[in-house]
């Protein structure tokens, strides 16, 4: 059986030859697209996102409308030549008819297109308007769009219709520009949750997700697609129940993988003579298959038992290790944790809050009965607790000689937790008091590092730091920097923002070696020097957790949650990650927070199910010839249980010769998250304007090439195109432009904010970083004004959150608002939800009834909203105002979103809190969004 | 002469070691490309003749200043100049943790080192 039909017998046959034949068989200029029938090889779901509520969104705003109604016809945009050659490179994938275009102003005779309400619904009067009927689902995602009717001659430029959006906007400089604000694209409500189904027997792309789902074939044809092309991966990326992981356990007969490439047998390899032997889909090779694993072939070359085995059917296993994969027994889950008591941390609680969830969580520490636990903490002086399980109470041994600190007493210093319990827990008790009247200063943290990682040396695991002050003692210690304004724009600006010492990056090392995954929760509101206690964390598939001006009654609860997360969550340990791809497909580049350990082999001490790493591909010289490329991701780790795992994870993805496939089969999502990880890693050896001047090169060169392909034959000057897949890219980049690891300059962020944010842009998965980059703004008043009974809606509430699992959406989501300050009615109240925190605008002429009852009354006329807790009232109102919230935070678990008050006026932090997120205004050196098209399109147009 | 002698014999050695040191690193680092050693044991052996190989170029071009061996020293002086500037800027040595992004880097600068001390040492044998 040749290579080809078997492909086609597994999957989808490829798109190319059947649509180009298609496509000839209707006159090139008029096809009716309505009659195009829909492609048969489609196996997934359009490419656009696939609308998530089950009510059709809202018609598009005005003015843009795809295909144009038919009594428009009679002031046809600028006529192409007859002589328009036909379509040269029809778009495989194309689902037909969907494409959104946007023309100058509407001639004025024609009936105004049907009622569109601009922004996601909002404001009353747009409310109204949306209620009138919506067109039928049927006529595909952009509703609102009629297909011309047959007979009518379509408008020239109709056959490009399939292939992108437009937006007309003046290109002479200075002009405004005619299309509205309102026109221009924008995110749907929950867009940054919603994946795309998986196509065929790929894995779920929240685990694996490509920038492009079209592998280029050749490498000047990858030079030409200008932005990355990558991958985000996010190994362990939590899924609803009903979507778990299947574990395959092979027994003692070993796991079956190629022999040459060690790739793990996977849906796409090939079963032939009898099903005595495989193919490998990586690299191609022809292996024996293991005598108890033989199976039939059906008719087709299938394996008769494919669909009972999870490893031949699924794109996602967990198959059991056996001996061989181990260089020693599985470890144990251990948790460290080094916590600071210097009087900064005393004082605002900080240690009082960790002891008490410390303490809260022990009963779910994962790994129960072999979870070790151990404490070391520290100012000027270390402080070693012997946790033996005979003793009653902790022994405590300090050691003042912090320049060459060695372990007082070798043993019971990281003790078992099941055992050790009582001893644990006294300590947890007492550790607040013993330092409630600590007035040292100082700290210490380079000696109680070394002493931590001699500890813990044995073993590896979890170590936790909590650190309230900037390190003055011993190694490591650091200075104050970066108050300087004039470093900025300098060659030294990126020092800031990489560690100072190199202590910091050989202890990473060293942790690294040793297993050990590193935690950092900053709190100090002066400088602690993220930059260089990030580094702990960067190399060891840790996270930076930065709490500014910590004040226990006000963030104390985002600490609890942020921590017991940490602590309880599925947590992969001493795990390694390799990528293979299939052949002349190479990785070049990872970024995230690991270590290399060989130039493909990720070195992961211990990863959890909110890391998510980036990786990009460059093709080899030679041509691509089969028609699917693979990869596979294999994440080797310990499960808490103590067993050893590999998660496999697998996708196939088409390979193509047009430039055009790739721009339609773009993800937005992938692409949103490879060029946020390059930036930011950019800004560490570059300046800041560098950085997103880099990232906007990128797209300007994309919509370029992507102009070039159509506009001067469809004599489109004076537009901006670009395709469906990526009309948000601009918005993106400009939010990335603006977005707290990459903002202006000196005056936008201290140091530690910026690093901080960097950091944790490198983990994000793709759903948190585009709500990040692009956040929830809702009208809280007239949400919870709505005629609706409080205990309905609840009730309602709840049942919808739980039949839509995580994912929470839903009928009741509250519209979205375009991020404009603008929007913003003084008489409103507003939220903003960017996945780490809600921000409650109050508008200065809000009813005060509405603050009372939402805050409490005694909030109302206070003018210092700073350190208001934001808890439940004994109302309705601010019942369903909780209800919201919690909803809001059931999206994304991975951190605690802390509700913060900021009156209308209030200077300094109502710019720090919610202007600096309307990244639809001018702000941080960058234009408005309408501008930021404006600048692109001329930028577009010019010629290099 | 015989002053003479002693110092091309002396500059002859110098140099040999810096080759065989330059060499060595090389080594080291292709073998990590190969995977055949790990980060941290090729950064350790490449770092320890970091300073050595840095210290015999400045004792050779003090030794030519010194006994006034102008072309010499001037031939010599961009690499000290070189050397002295990674050492003050503390980059000398190679970072484990972001050795593989420095791979490429790392290795021209070596080969780079490798053409100067080869044709510094056939100017040493045919003097």
């Amino acid at each position: 059986m040749s290579r080809s039909s078997d492909v086609g017998a597994r999957s989808p046959p490829l798109p190319f030859n059947p649509y180009q034949q298609q496509q000839q068989r209707y006159p090139p200029m008029a096809p009716p697209a309505a009659d195009f029938p829909p492609p048969q090889f489609f196996a997934r779901p359009p490419l656009s996102n696939p609308p998530l509520d089950p009510t059709p969104p809202p018609p598009p705003p005005q003015q843009l409308y795809s295909r144009p109604p038919s009594s428009m016809l009679s002031t046809p945009p600028p006529p192409i030549p007859s002589k328009a050659p036909p379509f040269a490179s029809p778009p495989p994938f194309a689902a037909p008819h969907q494409f959104q275009g946007l023309q100058g102003p509407p001639p004025s005779h024609p009936p105004p297109p049907p009622p569109q309400a601009p922004y996601f619904g909002g404001s009353p009067a747009y409310q109204q308007q949306q209620q009138q009927p919506l067109p039928p689902p049927s006529q595909g995602y952009f509703a609102g769009i009629a297909p011309p009717l047959p007979g009518v001659a379509a408008p020239p430029g109709h056959d490009i219709a399939d292939e992108f959006e437009s937006l007309s906007i003046s290109s002479a400089p200075g002009t405004a520009a005619d299309v509205k604000v309102e026109a221009l694209p924008r995110p749907p409500p929950d867009s940054c949750d919603t994946f795309a189904q998986p196509a065929w027997s790929n894995c779920h792309p929240r685990y694996f997700e490509l920038t492009t789902n079209a592998i280029p074939a050749s490498h000047s044809l990858a030079a030409r697609w200008h932005l990355p092309l990558g991958a985000v991966i996010h190994p362990l990326a939590e899924a609803p129940p009903e979507e778990q992981v299947p574990v395959v356990d092979f027994g003692t007969s070993g796991i079956v993988r190629c022999r040459r490439c060690r790739t793990y047998i996977n849906p796409y390899d090939k079963f032939t003579d009898g099903g005595k032997y495989f193919r490998c889909a990586i690299c191609n090779l022809l292996n024996d298959v293991p005598m108890d694993y033989v199976c039939a072939l059906d008719e087709q070359g299938k394996r008769r038992d494919a669909m009972d085995r999870p490893e031949l059917s699924q794109g996602s296993v967990d198959f059991v290790a056996p001996m061989e994969y181990m260089v020693r027994p599985p470890m144990p889950p251990v948790y460290f944790f080094l916590i600071d008591v210097s009087v900064a941390a005393v004082r605002s609680g900080i240690l009082q809050i960790a002891a008490d969830t410390i303490k809260s969580c022990l009963d779910k520490l994962p790994g129960y009965p072999r979870t070790q636990i151990g404490f070391l903490t520290f100012d000027s002086t270390l402080h070693f607790y012997s946790l033996k399980s005979s003793l009653t109470q902790p022994q405590m041994v300090v050691l003042a000689q912090v320049d060459d600190p060695f372990l007082p007493m070798p043993d019971d210093l990281l003790v078992n937790l099941s055992e050790s319990r009582l001893v644990v827990e006294a300590l947890l008790d007492s550790l607040p008091s013993i330092f409630a009247n600590n007035e040292n200063v100082e700290s210490a943290l380079g000696p109680a590092l070394e002493a931590t990682t001699s500890i813990m040396s044995e073993i590896g695991g979890k170590l936790l730091i909590f650190q309230s002050t900037l390190p003055s003692l011993g190694v490591g210690r650091l200075k104050l920097r970066g108050q300087e304004a004039h470093v900025y724009q300098t060659d030294r600006e990126p020092a800031l923002r990489v560690a100072e010492d190199s202590f910091y990056k050989q202890m990473a090392a060293k942790c690294s070696k040793l297993q050990i995954g590193v935690n950092v929760y900053a709190f100090s509101e002066k400088y602690t020097d993220v930059a260089s206690l990030g580094t702990l964390a960067k190399y060891t598939g840790g996270q930076v957790c930065y709490y500014p001006g910590f004040h226990a009654a006000v963030d104390g609860e985002k600490l609890t949650y942020d921590l017991s997360r940490d602590l309880t969550r599925e947590t992969a340990w001493e795990a390694v990650m390799r990528i293979r791809c299939g052949k002349g497909i190479k990785y070049s580049v990872f970024h995230g927070h690991f270590m290399l350990r060989s130039s493909d082999l990720l070195a992961l001490p211990a990863v959890d199910c909110d890391k998510a790493f980036s990786v990009q591909f460059a093709l080899e010289d030679t041509l691509l010839t089969s028609q699917l490329a693979y990869f596979q991701v294999a994440l080797l780790y310990t499960s808490s249980s103590g067993e050893r795992r590999i998660r496999v994870h697998t996708a196939a993805v088409p390979i193509v010769q047009e430039l055009s496939v790739m721009y339609k089969e773009a993800n937005i999502g992938a692409v949103v998250g490879v060029l946020s990880r390059l930036a930011v890693e950019k800004s560490l050896n570059d300046k800041l304007e560098n950085a997103r001047q880099y990232v906007h090169v990128k797209m300007v060169n994309a919509l370029r090439e992507y102009k070039n392909m159509y506009a001067v034959k469809h004599s489109l000057i004076g537009r901006i195109i670009f395709p469906e897949s990526l009309k948000l890219l601009p918005l993106y980049v400009l939010a990335l432009s603006k977005s707290l690891p990459l903002r202006g300059g000196f005056m936008d962020a201290t140091p530690d904010e910026r690093s901080a944010a960097g950091y944790q842009m490198m983990t994000m998965s793709r759903p948190s970083l585009l709500k990040l980059l692009y956040p929830a703004l809702i009208r809280l008043d007239e949400y919870l004004l709505q005629v609706m009974s409080c205990v309905d809606w609840i009730a309602k509430n709840e049942t919808i959150v739980y039949a839509q699992g995580s994912r929470g959406g839903g009928v009741d989501s509250p519209p979205q608002l375009p991020l404009t300050a603008e929007v913003l009615d003084p008489r409103g109240a507003f939220v903003t939800s960017d996945g780490q925190r809600f921000v409650l605008w109050l508008g200065n002429v809000l009813q005060p009834e509405f603050v009372a009852a939402i805050l409490g009354p005694q909030v109302a006329h206070s003018s210092d909203l700073r350190k208001v807790p934001v808890v439940e009232q004994d109302n309705d109102l601010s019942k369903r105002f909780h209800a919201l919230l919690a909803k809001l935070r059931k999206q994304n678990r991975w951190c605690h979103q802390q509700c913060v008050v900021v009156r209308q006026g209030e200077s300094g932090r109502e710019l720090q809190l919610v202007h600096s997120n309307m990244v639809e205004d001018r702000g941080a050196g960058f234009p408005s969004y309408m501008e930021w098209m404006v600048q692109i399109h001329r930028q577009v147009q010019q010629k290099i | 002469m015989a002053w003479d002698l002693a110092l091309w014999i002396l500059s002859f050695l110098a140099v040999a070691a810096a080759l065989g040191i330059i060499v060595y690193q090389l080594l080291c680092l292709s073998d990590l490309e190969f995977d055949f050693i790990n980060p941290f044991d090729s950064s350790s052996r490449i770092n320890r003749f970091v300073l050595p190989e840095f210290a015999i170029q400045g004792v050779l071009s003090a030794i030519y200043l010194i006994f006034g061996y102008w072309l010499m020293f001037l031939l010599n002086a961009p690499l000290l100049y070189y050397n002295i500037r990674l050492y003050m800027s503390k980059r000398h040595l190679v970072d484990v943790t972001e050795i593989f992004n420095q791979l490429e880097p790392e290795k021209k600068i070596r080969f780079y080192k490798l053409g100067f001390y080869l044709s510094l040492l056939c100017i040493v044998i045919y003097r």
